[in-house]
């Protein structure tokens, strides 16, 4: 099953995303984690959790970022907190989630999940008309709830393992799986191959939903980033470590998601025999 | 007509059914736990009062209800043996004061919080009880809190927002700590030390 679906992650033309991995790969020749002491197995257990055999290069990456994030995504989150009112970033946030229902819908089918492709899909119907372009996130309201889905998850539900923690330019702490899932979700995404190239309107709109993206969530997260920062000892490895446990609280999430696809009008057969 | 056979079966079931109705009721005792302590902690923050008096109010209610030596002793992992008892005590104390003051750093921020209760379920020894944290202006956040000893002494030995355990993430921030400080538990000691004295 494995071997069947690793060509699959490279499908999709995601070079661009692989070159800093071989990259990574490459640095790992001078920037390898050293491996404990065979006689010390507590240690090597704490390694093995850990698994970040990339941890120098991974800290080089963090560091870069770290200062990228300093002098012009942070203070670009703070800006739009402070001269754009809640309400409005909260419809912005709104309709950019919105925009991205394809992509969800996509890993949803591709996941075998039809109850998360339904309320997907109704979401999208919902949210467009009533919520007036996505601005309003009336089908919340409604009964039809969010959910977190893309191809990362899709492969880990397929049972692709996650491998070694990876901490890359721009993307930030990721790994080998979740990095190329991101690339097969920009693939994925309708808006990416929509319209002749050379639009110019289209293009100013594709460029301004990713630096939106990219503010709007980082205006999300700006108390939380800052508290840790603050408050551990070591942010790196705080970070690594809240990143994995929520990217496995997702999965666990999508595979524990066994709502039956029986719609409510259909009569249901009596669950036990009748006794005589 | 209730014959042998029934009787058999229902005693049967009734064994069965002991353990279960013990673990259900320790559950139940785990979420009234929850519920009071939530509810004394969102009485704090929503309440009137100096931000010192808050603290002190939020310090007891950490001492009361949760298990902070426990807490620490799993946050320093596989070098709580390596310590001597010295420095287990001293680390102790300061795990204390840290955990404090970030919890307490947060007030303002948790200004307008409420919280409903969800499911609880029983887990190995201990239980979780899950629910459910609204705050102005962000999305509900799900919070489960892991409550030890549920039927007799009931202790949060852990809380875990959106599948982040905040023992777990602690443990591996020390332990990284310490695997660049050479392993030299007095080097996590004094950190902490100069983490309280610059939040003052």
């Amino acid at each position: 099953m494995r071997s069947y679906l690793c060509p699959r992650v490279t499908f999709f033309g995601t070079q661009r995303l692989l070159l800093p991995l071989v990259a990574a790969i490459a640095l790992c020749t001078s920037g390898c984690a050293t491996r404990p002491p065979a006689d010390d197995p507590d240690a090597i257990a704490d390694f093995e959790q850990t698994n970040d055999p990339l941890e120098p290069t991974n800290r080089v990456f963090y560091a870069i970022n770290n200062g990228l994030d300093t002098v012009i995504l942070r203070p670009l989150a703070l800006g739009y907190r402070a001269v754009v009112p809640g309400p409005v970033r909260e419809g912005v946030h709104n309709v950019l989630a919105n925009l991205g229902s394809p992509v969800v819908l996509g890993n949803d089918i591709l996941s075998g999940k039809p109850r998360r492709a339904g309320d997907t899909t109704m979401r999208f119907l919902i949210n467009t008309t009533a919520g007036v372009l996505g601005i309003f996130d009336v089908a919340t309201k409604w009964g039809y709830k969010d959910h977190d889905a893309d191809f990362g998850m899709t492969m880990a539900n397929w049972g692709v393992p996650e491998g070694p923690f990876l901490f890359l330019p721009v993307l930030g702490p990721t790994d080998p799986r979740d990095a190329a899932g991101f690339g097969v979700d920009i693939a994925m995404d309708p808006f990416t191959w929509v319209g002749p190239p050379s639009s110019t309107g289209l293009t100013v709109f594709k460029w301004t939903r990713y630096g939106l993206n990219a503010v709007d969530s980082r205006e999300r997260f700006l108390d939380p980033i800052d508290q840790i920062k603050k408050t551990a000892l070591d942010p790196y490895a705080t970070f690594r470590s809240l990143f994995r446990q929520h990217r496995h609280a997702q999965i666990e999430e999508l595979r524990n998601d066994h709502r039956a696809t029986v719609p409510v009008w259909f009569s249901q057969p009596a669950a036990t025999p009748s006794e005589h | 007509m209730i014959d042998r056979r029934h009787i058999l079966t229902l005693t049967a079931l009734g064994l069965m059914a002991a353990p279960l109705l013990a673990m259900a009721q320790s559950t139940d005792k785990a979420a009234s736990f929850v519920k009071s302590t939530g509810d004394k902690l969102v009485a704090v923050v929503n309440g009137p009062g100096s931000v010192g008096s808050k603290r002190a109010a939020m310090t007891q209610i950490i001492d009361t209800d949760v298990d902070v030596d426990g807490i620490g002793r799993f946050c320093l992992g596989r070098y709580w043996k390596l310590a001597t008892p010295d420095q287990q005590k001293q680390y102790l104390t300061l795990f204390h004061g840290v955990l404090v003051t970030n919890i307490t750093a947060k007030l303002g921020e948790y200004q307008g919080v409420k919280f409903t209760m969800g499911r609880s379920k029983a887990q190995d020894e201990e239980a979780v009880v899950s629910t459910t944290v609204e705050r102005p202006n962000n999305a509900p956040t799900a919070v489960d809190w892991i409550i030890a000893n549920p039927s007799a002494d009931p202790k949060i030995i852990d809380v875990v927002a959106e599948g982040t355990s905040l023992r777990l993430t602690q443990r591996q921030d020390y332990g990284s700590y310490l695997t660049h400080n050479n392993n030299d538990i007095n080097a996590l000691i004094a950190a902490m030390k100069n983490q309280l004295s610059q939040s003052g």
